[in-house]
Parts: C-alpha cells; sequence; structure tokens
C-alpha cells in the first residue's frame, strides 16, 4: 500500500513538472522584438505574424467613445476564437504595439488594460488582433478621439 | 503588486495592479534627456499550480500603475495566484494571492 502510494505520488510529480513550463509560452518582446519599433499598425502586424491579411469578425474591442485622459484610457478585448495570441494595436503613437498575450489552455479572451494614448485631436484606431488555432487572423476594431494626451506626461 | 482573484462559478476573475510608473522613450526623453532610459514592464504572467494562465508582452504604452483584469477556468477556491512581471531594466517583482 505504502509502495502503491508513493508510486501514485511520484507519477503526479513528474506529470506536473512537465506541464510546468507551458509548451506554447513565449515572450514575444525577445522573439518578435521588430514588432515593438514599428511605427504603423500594418508593419506591427507584419512583423508578429507576417502577413496583415485578417478578417474583421469575431473579436470584441471595447473603449469610450471619448476618452477624457489619454494616460489611461481602459481597453477590453474579448472573444470566443479559439486562439493561439492575441495583440493589440494603436495608431495614436510613436510606436504602435501595446500588448501581446500568449493563450494558454485554461485562458478566456477577455481582458482588461488600461493603456496611453497621444492625442492630437484626430480620431485613433485600437486595433486587436486574434491568431486562430486555424492560422488565421481575426480583428476587432475601436475608433475613439481622446481629449487629453497621454504620451507627454 | 495587488491581486485580487475571486471564482465566480467555474470562471477565476483576476484584477491586478502592478505599482510602476511606466515612462516611455518619450517622457525619458525629455525628463532626462536620454530616451534610453526609458523604463516599463515589458512581461507578465500569472500561474496557478505551475501552469501559466496569463502571459502578456507588454509596451510603453499601458498606464503608469497598469491593471490587468483577466479570467481564466481550470482553479479552485483555495488555490494560490502567483504573478510575477518583469521589466525593460529587469527588475522583477512577484506576488500572490489565494483566490476566494
Amino acid at each position: 500500500m505504502q509502495r502503491r502510494k508513493f508510486l501514485s505520488l511520484s507519477g503526479l510529480a513528474v506529470a506536473a513538472a512537465a506541464l510546468a513550463p507551458s509548451a506554447n509560452a513565449e515572450d514575444f518582446r525577445k522573439t518578435k522584438p521588430t514588432v515593438w519599433t514599428a511605427h504603423t499598425v500594418d508593419d506591427a502586424v507584419s512583423a508578429m505574424y507576417g502577413t496583415t491579411a485578417m478578417t474583421e469578425s469575431g473579436v470584441t474591442v471595447t473603449m469610450p467613445d471619448v476618452a477624457a485622459n489619454g494616460g489611461a484610457v481602459p481597453v477590453n478585448i474579448k472573444s470566443d476564437i479559439a486562439a493561439k495570441s492575441v495583440a493589440l494595436f494603436q495608431n495614436a503613437n510613436p510606436e504602435s504595439a501595446v500588448a501581446a498575450f500568449t493563450i494558454h489552455d485554461n485562458s478566456i479572451i477577455n481582458y482588461d488594460l488600461k493603456i496611453k494614448l497621444k492625442s492630437d485631436g484626430t480620431p485613433i484606431t485600437v486595433t486587436a488582433v486574434v491568431e486562430g488555432k486555424d492560422g488565421k487572423l481575426y480583428s476587432g476594431v475601436k475608433t475613439l478621439t481622446v481629449a487629453l494626451g497621454g504620451c507627454e506626461g | 503588486m495587488k491581486i485580487k482573484a475571486k471564482m465566480k462559478g467555474d470562471i477565476v476573475n483576476v484584477k491586478a495592479m502592478a505599482k510602476h510608473d511606466m515612462t516611455t522613450y518619450d517622457q525619458a526623453a525629455k525628463k532626462t534627456g536620454d530616451r534610453e532610459n526609458a523604463n516599463f514592464i515589458t512581461r507578465i504572467t500569472a500561474s496557478v499550480g505551475g501552469k501559466l494562465v496569463y502571459e502578456v508582452s507588454t509596451s510603453q504604452f499601458l498606464s503608469k500603475n497598469p491593471i490587468f483584469k483577466f479570467q481564466f477556468k481550470g482553479a479552485a477556491s483555495g488555490d494560490t495566484i502567483e504573478m510575477t512581471w518583469v521589466d525593460r531594466k529587469g527588475n522583477t517583482v512577484s506576488d500572490k494571492a489565494e483566490i476566494k
């Protein structure tokens, strides 16, 4: 009995150890450094995924229509697509990329962040790109204006 | 780091706040004259029982003291969630919280 218990316990330990470094863990700042220096959404998306071909469906980006403070604009990204990764871009700041999420087995795509958006009074477009497990790209877009800029600090 | 994790049905709702200035290149250039003084969180992860449930690489465009809200499955109340961030200068902060 003792031995059996020991074996089953060690079996569990091995399984847990094998799971620990998740198969698709990725630090996008190290693996895709050019994403973070790209100045346009198109450049950043192609640096990230190698293409800019995407379907605008299945991804919801929720933000206020007019943000009062560009230093902290709330963003919510939601999607039910079975995905490998999700990335967020905007066209207001000097560089385009904001964040890139890796999707794990237990992840739910319902992310809230607060981001900085530089304002010059013109409408800003925020784009969320979801990389599906089917290899295709899906996007959600939100256009908004910001009353007070966030990058001047 | 402040972490709050709460079960709702079989989904864990997490709200975390990291204390960080999140200095952009422009802000660093303006204040110190050198854009290389920019410092911001570049990566933040959350795991339960050694398994990642949240992982994001981030840029300088998150707000100061950024808030991260997310959901995941596969955990129970009483489990411990562990979160870690690392910034551009290599500083790391980890914190734990019990899922309620």
